[in-house]
């Protein structure tokens, strides 16, 4: 493309923007309030899966051991079992400590454990934690077969339900997502649809003195980049604020809670939220476009 | 320059508008296409640059197959062409001056001879003083001019005109005609359909005559031979 031709896109596509202001303005913010909403549900998700990332890392094997294993059998068993594919730590719980447990659990009604006398119906276990989450299914299975194993449990509820729940929230997200994203092109596409009628003779005319498609379309394709770029500029820095914000309350309520970091994370989700944009905006230009050149 | 070949054209209405057509027009020709209103010379006119497509039968213009190109090759075919329409279409908010270097920008010209050629052109037309002239501060027939000089501002080999004097009055036209006739000499081939039959008749040049999308007369110094 020539230095010229560049200069003429640009420069129209400055003019068209002025002339509409108020209509470019509209859409801007249209675009902006889509792709904030976009870019918050991206961010929770986001922040679920993580959530669930770290709960689940979080999971702890507990392999209860019968009671026929004997002590030197027990110390056996917990070389077997560290000594397998993906096992973090194994910790040793015995009868006396689970029962420790037990009674410090109780608090003040300990008197239920009375009736037992010195009998002691734990049982002897261990501790499993795992490197990876997604090795927690595998392993308690592994653990299962071992001899003198009675069982091993994880949190599998807790984890399912946290699944379903991000599923949930993922599938209503991307819904939601889609739609807004088909707003947001519908909106671009309809401001373009309008500044190409507003410029239906210059178009003509370019059509009779042997402009390309391509040289005509240049103007309104970046129209389109630019409305939605800007659009995309003024949620990413309500997104920011609004998720720094958020950042504070949380860590100051919730430390515990396992909020993805501003750094690198903002910018990722920006520069999502922008190529999202500039995306959406070509596209609907494209598309007000297409009808107009195919006549 | 134009080779029309057994061209039909039905509108998707079903309307015939031109009937097994056979035209061979050569370099640096003038002729006038003629007929009443609804005969079929916008039709014809329009196939020439390609914004209405035959449907059946062979068109060659400047060298190129208008039925069988490729979409993307009509901007080149129209670069070769001038078109003059009844109504100029001209830019309101563009100069004299603008709306002649229009047609050069947008086919990405060199800016230092789209300087050259637009006064050159507006010499021809004769406008060079009103250069800075919006459409709405100039006469018709000056608008008219403005028209011409941007179809001919790319130098053409073919200029097209549908009816450019049908909003003019009869001095204005003549002065339009004097500018075709300068244009034509230079070995332009011009293509003009008309209504206007003082002009045909003195004009003494090739006329096709067409009614309801048959040619019916085609004569080398014709006359327009209706009386409406
Ligand atoms: N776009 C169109 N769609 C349908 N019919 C058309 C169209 N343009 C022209 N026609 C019909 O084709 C015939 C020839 O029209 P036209 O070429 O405009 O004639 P002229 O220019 O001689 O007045 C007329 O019957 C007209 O109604
Ligand atoms: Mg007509």
């Amino acid at each position: 493309m020539k230095i010229s031709t560049g200069e003429y896109i640009v420069r129209e596509t400055v003019l068209s923007l002025k002339r509409n202001s108020w209509m470019a303005f509209a859409s801007i913010g249209t675009v902006a309030v889509s792709l904030f909403v976009l870019g918050m549900f991206l961010i929770l998700v986001l922040n679920m899966n993580r959530m669930v990332a770290s709960l689940e890392s979080q999971v702890e094997i507990s392999v209860y051991v019968l009671d026929e294993v004997s002590e030197a059998e027990l110390r056996t068993l917990e070389e077997r079992i560290a000594s397998m594919q993906g096992i973090q730590s194994v910790k040793l719980i015995d009868k006396e400590k689970a029962m420790e447990r037990f009674r410090e659990r109780l608090g003040d009604q300990q008197f239920l454990l009375d009736a037992l006398g010195d009998n002691n119906p734990l049982p002897n276990s261990f501790e499993v934690r795992v490197i990876q989450p997604d090795m927690v299914r595998t392993a308690a299975e592994a653990i299962r077969e071992l001899p003198g194993v009675e069982t091993a449990k994880y949190g599998q509820d807790v984890v399912e339900h946290l699944f379903d729940i991000t599923r949930l929230v993922r599938l209503f997200g991307l819904a939601l997502m889609f739609v807004l994203a088909l707003a947001t092109l519908f909106i671009i596409s309809n401001t373009i649809r309008l500044t190409v009628f507003a410029r239906r003779k210059e178009v003509a005319i370019m059509k009779y003195v042997g402009a390309t498609d391509w040289f005509i379309r240049w103007p309104f394709l970046l129209e389109g980049i630019v409305l939605g770029c800007f659009g995309g500029v003024v949620a990413a820095l309500a997104l920011r604020g609004v998720y720094r914000v958020i950042a504070v309350k949380i860590y100051d309520t919730l430390a515990f809670f396992p909020l993805i970091p501003e750094n690198p994370f903002l910018h990722y989700v920006t520069a999502a939220i922008l190529v999202c944009g500039m995306f959406i905006g070509a596209l609907g230009s494209t598309i007000s476009l297409k009808k107009f050149l195919d006549a | 320059m134009i080779d029309m070949k057994d061209i039909s054209k039905v509108y998707e209405n079903g309307a015939m508008a031109l009937d097994h057509v056979n035209v061979h027009i050569d370099k640096g020709e003038f002729v006038f296409i003629v007929g009443a209103s609804g005969a079929g010379k916008s039709t014809f006119i329009r196939m020439l640059f390609r914004e209405v497509l035959p449907s059946a039968g062979s068109l060659i213009v400047n060298g190129q197959d208008v039925i069988h190109m490729d979409r993307s090759d009509v901007p080149y075919l129209r670069r070769g062409l001038g078109v003059i329409f009844q109504d100029y279409r001209l830019l309101p908010d563009k100069t004299v001056t603008e709306n002649v270097a229009f047609a050069m920008q947008v086919i990405e010209a060199p800016r230092r001879k789209i300087q050259h050629s637009v006064n050159a052109v507006l010499d021809i037309v004769g406008l060079r003083d009103k250069y800075k002239c919006f459409p709405s501060q100039l006469s018709g027939g000056e608008q008219q001019r403005v028209a011409i000089a941007r179809a001919i501002v790319n130098h053409p080999a073919l200029v097209i005109a549908d009816e450019p004097t049908g909003n003019l009055d009869p001095d204005t036209s003549w002065d339009i005609m004097d500018i075709f006739k300068r244009i034509n000499a230079d070995g332009t081939t011009i293509v003009m359909a008309t209504h206007d039959k003082g002009i045909v008749d003195s004009m003494k040049r090739r006329v096709i005559a067409i009614e309801d999308g048959h040619i019916v007369r085609d004569e080398a110094q014709g006359v327009y031979g209706y009386e409406d």
